[in-house]
C-alpha cells in the first residue's frame, strides 16, 4: 500500500487507491486540525437535515409548489395497475431512495475533503437543503402537473423544442463521463486490491443464478438474496487467498493492467446492457441494496463504538497550485449536494406512483436528504475513519491529484476502519468496503451503459437516423465505444480531471431541471426565487469552472480534454440562453384556469393545459 | 378497521439500476414509455394489473398497494411490525421472508396466496373473505 501521486496518465500506471498513511505533514500546511467526534458531526448534520425537511420543504410545498391534496395525480388519472399506480408514500420512497443512492455521492466528497471537512460538509448540507431538495422535490412536483412525463419531455413542453435536444446532449456527455470515470475507479480498485476480483466477478453469475432461482421456483426473494450477500462476503475470504493479478497477461499483450481491466469492463457492460433487466440488474441491485444498509449501519455503529474523531483540518491550507474552492468544490461534489440525475428518477417511475400530490414533499425532499446523508458518511469516513492523526491525513491529501486518485481508496479504508471498530479484522474489513464500493460502481456502469444506449437511440430518432435508432447492437456499440475511448485515449488526463468534467455535466443537468421548475413556478404566479437562486449559483460555478479548466487544458496541451470542455461549455451557454429566454417569456404569462388554479401544462408559447382536481 | 392489501409485483416487472447517475433503467430519457419492457412475460404483469384494478374497484375501503419484491425499505419493516404485533417474533420473521415472493398477495402482512394461482377473481374473493372476518 503506497502513495502514488496522480501525475501520470490513468491508463499508463496502476495508481494505488489504498495509499498508506505514512507521509508526514508538509511544512506550511497549517490548516487547523479538529478533534470533533465524528458521531457528533453526524448528529448535527442530522438535526440540520431535519430542520430543512420540517421547515423549508414545508415552505416549498405550501408557497412555491402549492401542493394540493385534492389534485388528481397521474397515478389516479391513468391508473393501469402496472406503471401508473397510486402508492403509499413509504413504498414510493423505498423505490425512489434505492434508485438514487449509489457510488457517486461517495467519490465526490472523498475528494473534496482536500479543502477541509468544513467546506465539504457545508456544501453538502446547504446544497442538500437549498438546492437538491428544491430540485428533486420540484422535478417531482412539475412532473405530477404534467401527466408524469419525464423531465426531458417537460423541458420541451415548458421551455422549447430545443431544450429537449439540449437535455439529451447534456445527458449523453454526463453518461459518457460517468461510465469512463467508474471504469477507471473499478480498474484501479482491482489493480490495487486483487483480492476483490473474485468476489466481484463471481457476484455476476451468482446474481443471475439467484434471480433465476427466485423466478423459476417462485420462492421468497429475501433469504436467497441474503444468502447471496453472505456468499459474497465468503468470497472475500476466497479472494484474499487467491488474489487475481492480470498484470502479467496485460504485459504479454502490451498494455497495462488498468487498460486491460477497463477493456474487460466495457466488454462486460456491452453484454450486460443487452440482458433483460430482471435477469441480472434486478437481483444484483437487490443484493446491493442489502449491502447499502449494511454499510450505512457499519459506518454509524463503527463511529459510535470507536468514538472516532475527525483528524482532518476544518479548512485545509492547500498548496498554491491547487484548484480553488470557488468554483471547484461545487463541481467536485455534485451527487451528495445536488445531482441532476435525480430529476430523471423523480420524473420517471416515481411520479407515476404518487398517490397524493402532498406526498411529493416526503418522497422528493427526503430522497435528497438520503443522498446527502450518504455523502456525509463519505466525508466522515475520509476524515475520521481512514487515519488516526493529522500527519497521516496530510499524507493522504498532499495535493489535489493525489486526493483524487486516492479518494475511493480512502473511503474504503475509512469504512474498513469503522468495521474494524466493531470487531471485523482490518484486512477483511477493508476488502468488505472495497466490495461494497465496486459493487455499486459496477451497477452504475451496467445501468449507465444501458441508459447511454437509450440516449443514442433517442438522438438517432430525433435526427431521423431510423436504422441506428432501431439497431440495438449498433446503439450499444456506440454506447460502449465512446466512454471506452475517453477512458483509454492518450491525453495526459487524470481521474480528478475527468471527475471535475463529470461534475460540471451533472450540475448542468440539474440546471436544466431547475430551469424547468423555475419557469413552471413563475408561470403559476408563485415565488420562483427558491429555484432561481440554486440555478444561478450552479450555472455560475459550472461556467466558471469550465473556463478555468479550458484555460488549464490549453496551457497543458491536453488536446482531447480541451475540445470536450469547450463542447460542454457551449452546452452550458446554450442552457443559460434557453433558461433566460424561458424565464423572461414566462414572467408575463401568468395563466389561471376557471377554478382559480394555475394552468398546469403546456409550452410557454401556447399556455394550454388540462388541470384536473378530485 | 382498514384492510391492508399488498400485491407483490412479478419478478419480471423489473425495476433495475440503483445508484446516483444511473437510477431507474426501464424508461426512456426524453421519450415516453418503457424501452426494455419484459415483453415475453407481459401475461403475468397483466394478471397482477387486473387483480389490482379489480381490488380497487370492488373494495374501495381497502388500502391496496403494488410493491416490488426488492423494495426492502418498505416491505420488510411494515410486514414485520404488523405480524409481530399479532403473532410474535418467529411468525413475523417467517412472514417477512414470505412477503418478498414475487406475485404474492398479502393481507395485513400475511401471505394469503399467489396472483398466478388465484387469478384476478380469486384474489378479490380471498381478500373479500378476509375483509368479512374483520371486526366491524
Amino acid at each position: 500500500l503506497v502513495v502514488e501521486p496522480e501525475t501520470t496518465e490513468v491508463h499508463d500506471e496502476p495508481r494505488s487507491v489504498f495509499p498508506a498513511a505514512t507521509t508526514p505533514r508538509r511544512p506550511g500546511q497549517l490548516g487547523r486540525s479538529s478533534t470533533v467526534p465524528a458521531i457528533v458531526v453526524a448528529a448535527v448534520v442530522g438535526v440540520l437535515f431535519f430542520l430543512g425537511y420540517r421547515f423549508y420543504s414545508s415552505y416549498l410545498a405550501d408557497r412555491v409548489y402549492a401542493l394540493d391534496p385534492a389534485f388528481v395525480t397521474p397515478a389516479h388519472q391513468f391508473s393501469d395497475g402496472v406503471d401508473f399506480v397510486p402508492t403509499n408514500k413509504h413504498v414510493v420512497f423505498g423505490h425512489h431512495f434505492t434508485s438514487v443512492a449509489g457510488a457517486a455521492p461517495i467519490v465526490g466528497p472523498a475528494i473534496a475533503v482536500f479543502w477541509g471537512w468544513g467546506p465539504a460538509l457545508a456544501w453538502i448540507v446547504l446544497g442538500t437543503i437549498f438546492a437538491a431538495g428544491v430540485h428533486d422535490f420540484g422535478s417531482l412536483a412539475v412532473s405530477l402537473r404534467h401527466r408524469a412525463k419525464n423531465i426531458g419531455t417537460i423541458a420541451q413542453d415548458v421551455i422549447s423544442n430545443r431544450a429537449r435536444t439540449l437535455f439529451l446532449l447534456i445527458i449523453f456527455f454526463l453518461l459518457t463521463l460517468v461510465n469512463a470515470v467508474f471504469a477507471i475507479v473499478i480498474a484501479s480498485l482491482f489493480v490495487a486490491n486483487p483480492g476483490a476480483v473474485i468476489p466481484i466477478v463471481v457476484e455476476i453469475p451468482l446474481a443471475i443464478f439467484i434471480g433465476q432461482y427466485i423466478y423459476k421456483t417462485r420462492s421468497a426473494a429475501l433469504v436467497p438474496s441474503l444468502v447471496g450477500v453472505v456468499g459474497l462476503y465468503l468470497l472475500i475470504w476466497v479472494g484474499q487467498q487467491f488474489p487475481v493479478d492480470i498484470a502479467p497477461v496485460a504485459e504479454a499483450i502490451g498494455m497495462t493492467a488498468n487498460t486491460l481491466w477497463i477493456i474487460l469492463l466495457f466488454a462486460y457492460t456491452f453484454v450486460a446492457s443487452r440482458i433483460p433487466v430482471w435477469m441480472l440488474l434486478q437481483p444484483r441491485d437487490y443484493i446491493n441494496s442489502h449491502q447499502l444498509f449494511i454499510a450505512l449501519g457499519v459506518i454509524a455503529l463503527g463511529m459510535l463504538v470507536g468514538w472516532s474523531t475527525i483528524v482532518a483540518p476544518v479548512v485545509n491550507d492547500v498548496p498554491a497550485d491547487s484548484p480553488s474552492i470557488f468554483p471547484f468544490l461545487f463541481i467536485t461534489i455534485a451527487c451528495g449536494a445536488i445531482s441532476g440525475f435525480h430529476s430523471l428518477v423523480s420524473s420517471g417511475t416515481t411520479a407515476k406512483q404518487i398517490d397524493k400530490e402532498t406526498d411529493a414533499r416526503y418522497v422528493g425532499y427526503m430522497g435528497a436528504i438520503g443522498e446527502g446523508s450518504l455523502a456525509t458518511g463519505a466525508v466522515l469516513a475520509t476524515t475520521a475513519g481512514v487515519v488516526a492523526t493529522r500527519a497521516e491525513w496530510d499524507g493522504l491529501y498532499p495535493d489535489f491529484g493525489t486526493a483524487g486518485g486516492g479518494a475511493v481508496g480512502n473511503f474504503v479504508n475509512g469504512v474498513g476502519a469503522f468495521a474494524n471498530n466493531i470487531g471485523v479484522p482490518l484486512d477483511l474489513a477493508v476488502i468488505f468496503a472495497a466490495v461494497v464500493v465496486i459493487s455499486f460502481a459496477a451497477t452504475t456502469m451496467d445501468t449507465g451503459v444501458r441508459l447511454q444506449r437509450y440516449i443514442v437511440q433517442e438522438i438517432a430518432e430525433l435526427a431521423g437516423w431510423q436504422k441506428l435508432a432501431r439497431n440495438l447492437t449498433l446503439a450499444s456499440l456506440i454506447a460502449v465505444a465512446v466512454p471506452l475511448a475517453l477512458a483509454l485515449l492518450p491525453g495526459g488526463y487524470t481521474f480528478s480531471k475527468l471527475w471535475l468534467l463529470f461534475g460540471t455535466t451533472n450540475q448542468l443537468t440539474a440546471g436544466l431541471a431547475l430551469s424547468v421548475v423555475a419557469v413552471w413556478v413563475t408561470r403559476m404566479k408563485r415565488n420562483p426565487i427558491p429555484a432561481i437562486v440554486p440555478l444561478v449559483f450552479l450555472l455560475a460555478m459550472t461556467t466558471w469552472a469550465l473556463i478555468r479548466q479550458l484555460l488549464d487544458f490549453v496551457e497543458a496541451g491536453e488536446w482531447f480534454l480541451a475540445p470536450l470542455d469547450l463542447v460542454i461549455f457551449v452546452l452550458a451557454m446554450w442552457l443559460i440562453v434557453e433558461a433566460a429566454l424561458a424565464l423572461r417569456g414566462s414572467a408575463g404569462r401568468h395563466t389561471h384556469d376557471e377554478m382559480g388554479s394555475p394552468v398546469d401544462s403546456g409550452p410557454v408559447d401556447s399556455g394550454s393545459g388540462e388541470p384536473s382536481r378530485r | 378497521v382498514t384492510l391492508r392489501v399488498v400485491l407483490v409485483r412479478p419478478w419480471t416487472d423489473s425495476h433495475g439500476g440503483s445508484g446516483c447517475c444511473s437510477g431507474e433503467s426501464r424508461d426512456g430519457i426524453c421519450f415516453e414509455g418503457r424501452v426494455d419492457g419484459p415483453h415475453e412475460h407481459d401475461a403475468e404483469v397483466g394478471l397482477v394489473s387486473q387483480a389490482y384494478l379489480r381490488l380497487r374497484a370492488d373494495l374501495p375501503d381497502a388500502d391496496v398497494q403494488l410493491v416490488s419484491a426488492n423494495n426492502s425499505a418498505y416491505l420488510l419493516p411494515s410486514v414485520f411490525r404488523t405480524v409481530r404485533r399479532k403473532r410474535g417474533l418467529l411468525a413475523a420473521l417467517r412472514e417477512t421472508n414470505r412477503a418478498t415472493t414475487a406475485g404474492a398477495v398479502l393481507v395485513d402482512g400475511e401471505r394469503v396466496g399467489d396472483v398466478t394461482t388465484l387469478g384476478a377473481d380469486g384474489v378479490v374473493a380471498e381478500v373479500r373473505r378476509r375483509a368479512e372476518q374483520l371486526p366491524q
